[in-house]
């Protein structure tokens, strides 16, 4: 059996007054790349914490492979971390880092050098075993902390921000790397972002989180294309919000847009007043009497030159503003201020969301551009 | 016309070569440098007066009088190496310096560590308590523990033990801020990264805590001994006897008495250990802490200095 099954029940933790993680129940099936992903001061970091046993929980239960562990010290639980300022042990070198937590496994003197070497090599530090942690860069610090965690073969890594504290070129690099290392070492890894590109590109499931809870949990290409809260549509990338009336339609719903009637092809049972979304690279712009399902009117109001594409912002007939990515590709025509034009916001891209109002809080700055009417 | 000429050549003269003035703000502040030289001159003037006076050959302590050694140890009845009540100062000295040294510096060490952990209720207060002896009057904590000492302690007395006590715990605040300055930049995400990897509390305490606060323990350790060294109000209130006097005491005793250059001898002597405890403190820290990011050793170093004033 495959180790490295990881289960909150009901996780909760409080400073005080102050309720930092809030009931999180999930599982991370073995080697998985779990990502949880949210805005700083979501319970993300906490909850990481909790698992690694820095904290204790004020309520709920971690299970490792079936084994409850919430009251289990850190140096007993089988999981490692990779902390986002290294940690490393600056008066022993780079290779007594690494060696350092086989000091604690029964683990033969001649077996620790072989597995100290074998991880330095995959991690690509295998020539800096007598260095300081102070003579080595950044991404090479975070190598050492990644080879000094995964020298002792845990079933989990947890990883908090590992690359935040390096510059972007590097992590891109790195994310590679790390995802690379996982599927050929098949470890579950939690991962801890608040950076959508990571959290989209590595991850197997993402959950993303707000407020102390998980907000929605699953695949990325989910998350991006079928976000249930505006804050997960404008988290993850970035969305137009639309004030609107949805009402069931058979299958489908029909969304009100000031007098335009549109077509959405979400769940009728989403309908009611609220917010449905579409993702700027959804929105077409058609020369200005096209007709057809979901056509609105409206008059191009800013052009804005983003490099490989345009980012052209439309006041549509309601009155609404909405955001649409044309891409720089030589074929699509440049707008330019004041130009009508026929917006098409295809059924299958427009989302009718959940918008029950303790969700309906998180607005970005986004969110705030887009409803700036 | 011709004013206005000179005026602008004025301007043009002063654009080439800028003069101090209190409306030119990329002048040279020559007048500070000026002045800061002169404090420094005037606070060395009577140390290096009376550093010179001991290598006097006369009997004078008041005016200058020749070279000689003789005051060190020439002189068989006098000198520093002669006159045996002026040895044993120098011995009790030391010995009171090295129990502080011994005792307030591991004793500081797990005060620091201890508020540094301590979070909520009373260790706010607490935390101001502990640094309460840096600003408390020497003489006023020093009629404390002489009280103490007379009444509550009789059992201890007066004496050596009273005097080691008293230096230990005028001492103990400076290692605590020395130590907890090193802790605030070692983190504790190296604590939690050892126990992670699997080290049981004790064994990150003594395989990455402890190495990693060497150098504030180095520095410490020779603080406390500058300080004990240098302390004359809190020996003198818990002295015994003859036997429990130390060199500040003996000094001051004399200088009364029968003073000769072999006061100033064995005071240039204690300068002399004074300030090799202190670039010692000063250069293990350099050393131990090298190539670590400059700031936070900069940090560590001001903390010392501001600890050394004392």
């Amino acid at each position: 059996m495959s180790e490295g099954d990881i289960r909150l029940e009901g996780l909760v933790k409080n400073y005080g007054d102050v309720v930092a993680v809030d009931g999180i129940s999930l599982h991370v099936p073995p080697g998985e790349f779990f990502t949880m992903l949210g805005p700083s001061g979501c319970g993300k970091t906490t909850t990481l914490r909790m698992i690694a046993g820095f904290e204790r929980p004020t309520d709920g239960q971690i299970l490792l492979d079936g084994v409850e562990m919430s009251s289990t010290p850190p140096h007993k639980r089988r999981v490692n971390t990779v902390f986002q300022h290294y940690a490393l042990f600056t008066h022993m070198t780079v290779a007594e880092n690494v060696g350092f937590g086989l000091r604690y496994q029964q683990v033969g003197k001649d077996e620790a050098k072989r597995r100290v070497d074998a991880v330095m090599e995959m991690v690509q530090i295998g020539e800096l075993g007598e260095r300081r942690p102070s003579e080595l860069s950044g991404g090479q610090q975070q190598r050492v902390a990644l080879a000094r965690a995964l020298v002792l073969e845990p079933p989990v890594l947890l990883l908090d921000e590992p690359l935040g504290a390096l510059d972007a070129r590097l992590r891109l690099d790195l994310q590679v790397e790390l995802k690379r290392i996982q599927e050929q070492l098949e470890v579950t890894f939690i991962y801890v972002t608040h950076d959508q590109d990571e959290a989209l590109t590595m991850s197997d499931r993402v959950a993303v989180m707000k407020d102390g809870k998980i907000e929605q949990c699953d695949v990325p290409a989910k998350l991006y294309e079928e976000p249930d809260t505006a804050f997960v549509a404008n988290f993850l990338g970035s969305a137009n919000l639309l004030n609107v009336e949805a009402r069931a339609a058979g299958d489908h719903c029909e969304v009100m847009l000031g007098n335009f009637t549109l077509r959405s092809n979400s769940s009728p049972e989403q309908a009611g007043v609220g917010k449905a979304m579409i993702r700027p690279e959804y929105v077409k712009l058609e020369p200005q009497g096209a007709d057809g399902e979901n056509r609105v009117p409206g008059m191009v109001e800013e052009v804005v030159y983003m490099g490989f594409h345009q980012d052209v912002r439309v006041r549509l007939a309601n009155g609404d503003l909405i955001r649409a990515t044309v891409p720089s590709d030589g074929e699509s025509p440049e707008y330019h201020q004041g130009n009508a034009v026929a917006v098409y916001l295809r059924a299958a891209n427009l989302r009718v969301l959940d918008d029950s109002p303790e969700k309906a809080t998180g607005e970005t700055a986004d969110q705030a551009d887009t409803a700036a009417a | 016309m011709s004013a206005a000429a000179a005026e602008q050549g004025a301007t043009a003269a002063a654009a080439e070569r800028p003069r101090f003035s209190l409306g030119n703000p990329w002048s040279k502040p020559r007048w500070l440098t000026g002045i800061t030289w002169v404090y420094i001159l005037w606070s060395l003037l009577p140390v290096l007066l009376a550093i010179r006076v001991a290598f006097n050959e006369g009997r004078s302590r008041t005016s200058i009088d020749g070279w000689s050694l003789k005051w060190f140890f020439g002189d068989s009845n006098f000198s520093v190496f002669g006159d045996p009540t002026l040895q044993d100062a120098l011995t009790h000295s030391l010995l009171l310096a090295g129990l502080a040294m011994l005792i307030a510096t591991p004793l500081g060490i797990m005060l620091a560590i201890g508020l540094q952990r301590w979070r909520g209720r009373g260790s706010g207060p607490s935390n101001v308590v502990a640094l309460l002896p840096l600003v408390t009057p020497e003489l006023v904590f020093a009629v404390g523990l002489f009280l103490l000492f007379t009444t509550l302690l009789s059992t201890i007395g007066l004496g050596t033990t009273a005097q080691a006590i008293g230096h230990v715990t005028f001492s103990m605040s400076f290692v605590v801020v020395i130590v907890r300055g090193r802790l605030v930049t070692i983190g504790p995400d190296v604590e939690e990264a050892a126990a992670d990897l699997g080290a049981p509390p004790l064994a990150v305490i003594w395989r990455i805590l402890l190495p990693l606060l060497a150098p504030a323990i180095a520095a410490s350790l020779l603080i406390v001994f500058a300080l004990s060294i240098d302390d004359f109000v809190v020996s003198q209130y818990l002295a015994s006897g003859a036997e429990t006097t130390t060199v500040p005491m003996r000094i001051y005793a004399q200088a009364r008495g029968a003073p000769l250059p072999s006061l100033n001898a064995l005071a240039t002597l204690m300068l002399l250990f004074t300030l090799l405890a202190l670039v010692l403190a000063y250069g293990v820290f350099r050393f131990m802490t090298r190539g670590e990011k400059r700031g936070s050793a900069i940090e560590q170093i001001a903390s010392i200095d501001s600890g050394g004033g004392r």
